[in-house]
């Protein structure tokens, strides 16, 4: 463990510096909290909802096809410092698990389970994209869109 | 030849070696603050050239001390701790994040003779190699370290109760992990023609021109290069603190020193990481050597070595300058279905050509003609499969 040891040494003095600087901005400004410097960042505005509880599942789903590939990444790094006395079997080993890895990803990726396109929403025609102002609505629209009659 | 280990720590550890060990960590920790400092002001300073502005010029000659007086004016700023913030985590992120900045650092040898003589140099009567540690797995520790600063940057934006920081947190954790995945994929090939996962010792292999940007044949270099930047959350990939959508990202709710830290790691991993690309595919300290024995041993490596650590940091001001920031589906599609595939196929071609060069049974032509074949062939079945995929958004009414 003794090749260790500078990195002990370092990461002591790195929580040293970080928290002689807490204390450092403590003692140098003393915090005085109001309600109004604690609130949620809403650019001076009055935070109406709470933050999300909840997140896209996408995000999920590529934590977990990470697992999958950490996995293999983990059984490769010892193949790549020691396969030259592993030889040709290694190798053959190697390749059929990085297909059978491969094969799962190719499935995942053609039932769309990487893909981050816009949410789904069907463009339609309505009254509110026009140039004219309808009795829908008085927002002009900016843009081309559904503009080509009028033009 | 070459030590696999320090020589200074192999041995019993007396008196002598704990002083060398504290100053090689105090020149490290002093070496990494000034760094910093230099980088913040070159960004700053570049930027203003590449946008055709002066930059900072106030503070010192040219502006120099001008992240000296930011980082002073933040110790005298209040600290703010958000009323739904978690307050435990909250006051833990910026060590989770500052303190894997400094220690990925300490396996990166940054001069030693390797070219002639075995990277050992002598200090204080001790033989020892120009880096802080040299642990037997430092290419595992680097990676290592860097996931760990992952939970930096997604606990602070967790704990810190707020939406902007939440959704700067879940984007970098997601990005961070995608990229990191093919980051490993890329050093694998490195690994493969090294034989070792000491850093002293990919440097050694390195020796007399042998440096892996060309021996793996570029693809790992670039591949490193480009999720080694999304790793850093640098721009084109900072999606993190998009300012127009996020306002500042995850540390949005960090006030005084609490961002100054944040600020310093994020410094720290730039420059940490245009060493760690030169340690691993530019040769590290190795370069042309010439002159008497002090100039061999001290002076020359460490300029190779100053200078490729350069080149790298002005490619990543220049990265910044130049490209606009992806999209959140592009950056994805570029880690998951390009990056992550061309690296793992890279890999096992290589490991091929090597298992076939070691073996006289083996035609190696014929291994690489099997190895590109099926290289082509997995291609031509993942753009099938994003293509049934893009077929199936179009279907059920996804528009885009």
């Amino acid at each position: 463990m003794g090749q260790y040891l500078p990195i002990f040494a370092l990461l002591v003095l790195a929580s040293l510096f970080a928290a002689v600087s807490f204390a450092a901005s403590r003692l140098l400004n003393p915090p005085h909290p109001t309600p109004a410097k604690t609130v949620p960042y809403e650019c001076g505005i009055i935070d109406a909802k709470e933050p999300p509880e909840r997140f896209p599942v996408k995000f999920f789903l590529v934590a977990m096809i990470f697992i999958v590939f950490d996995i293999e990444i983990i059984f490769l790094y010892p193949f790549a410092v020691v396969y030259r006395s592993l030889g040709l079997f290694g190798l053959v080993a190697l390749a059929i698990f990085a297909a059978l890895v491969f094969e799962s990803f190719v499935y995942l990726i053609s039932n769309g389970a990487l893909d981050w396109g816009p949410a789904k929403h069907l463009r339609r025609r309505s009254p509110m994209v026009d140039s004219l102002r309808t009795a829908d609505t008085t927002v002009k629209r900016v843009g081309t869109d559904g503009r080509e009659a009028a033009a | 030849m070459t030590p696999l280990v320090d020589p200074l720590l192999s041995g019993p550890i007396g008196l002598q070696e704990i002083l060398v060990v504290v100053f090689k960590v105090v020149v490290a920790f002093a070496f990494l603050m000034v760094a910093v400092m230099f980088m913040v002001w070159f960004e700053r300073k570049l930027i203003g050239d590449m946008q055709n502005r002066i930059g900072p010029n106030r503070a010192g000659p040219w502006g120099i001390l001008q992240t000296l007086a930011d980082g002073v004016k933040l110790f005298f700023k209040e600290d703010l701790l958000p009323d739904n913030a978690d307050r435990f985590v909250f006051k833990l992120a910026p060590y989770l994040a500052l303190i894997p900045a400094f220690l990925i650092f300490t396996v990166v040898p940054v001069g030693g003779n390797y070219s002639t003589g075995d990277g050992t140099v002598s200090l204080f009567g001790e033989e020892t190699l120009l880096q802080v540690a040299d642990p037997p797995v430092g290419v595992l520790f680097v990676l290592a370290m860097s996931s760990v600063a992952v939970y930096g940057v997604m606990l602070a934006g967790w704990s810190s109760g707020s939406k902007y920081p939440l959704l700067g947190s879940v984007r970098a954790t997601a990005q961070m992990i995608s990229y990191e995945a093919a980051l490993s994929l890329s050093v694998l090939s490195v690994i493969l023609l090294s034989g070792t996962l000491s850093t002293s010792g990919i440097v050694a292999e390195q020796s007399q021109w042998n440096w892996n940007l060309w021996l793996t044949g570029f693809i790992p270099f670039a591949i490193f290069l480009i999720s080694g930047t999304a790793e850093l959350n640098r721009p084109p990939f900072d999606l993190v603190e998009a300012e127009q959508e996020l306002v500042g990202g995850f540390h949005t709710e960090y006030s005084a020193v609490r961002f100054a830290l944040f600020f310093l790691a994020e410094f720290m991993n730039t420059v940490t990481m245009s060493a760690i690309i030169v340690t691993l595919f530019l040769g590290g300290p190795n370069g042309p050597m010439f002159g008497p024995e002090w100039l061999q041993s001290w002076v020359l490596p460490s300029l190779w070595f100053f200078l490729k650590l350069f080149v790298f940091l002005f490619v990543f001001v220049w990265f910044r300058a130049t490209l606009p920031r992806f999209r959140y589906d592009q950056l994805m599609d570029m880690g998951w279905k390009l990056l992550i595939p061309a690296a793992l196929g890279w890999f096992l071609i290589l490991a091929g050509i090597q298992v076939a060069s070691d073996n006289d049974d083996i035609n190696l032509a014929l291994v690489v003609i099997v190895g590109v074949a099926i290289f082509f062939a997995g291609m031509g079945l993942l753009m099938l499969a994003m293509r049934s995929s893009r077929r199936q958004r179009q279907l059920s009414g996804v528009t885009d």
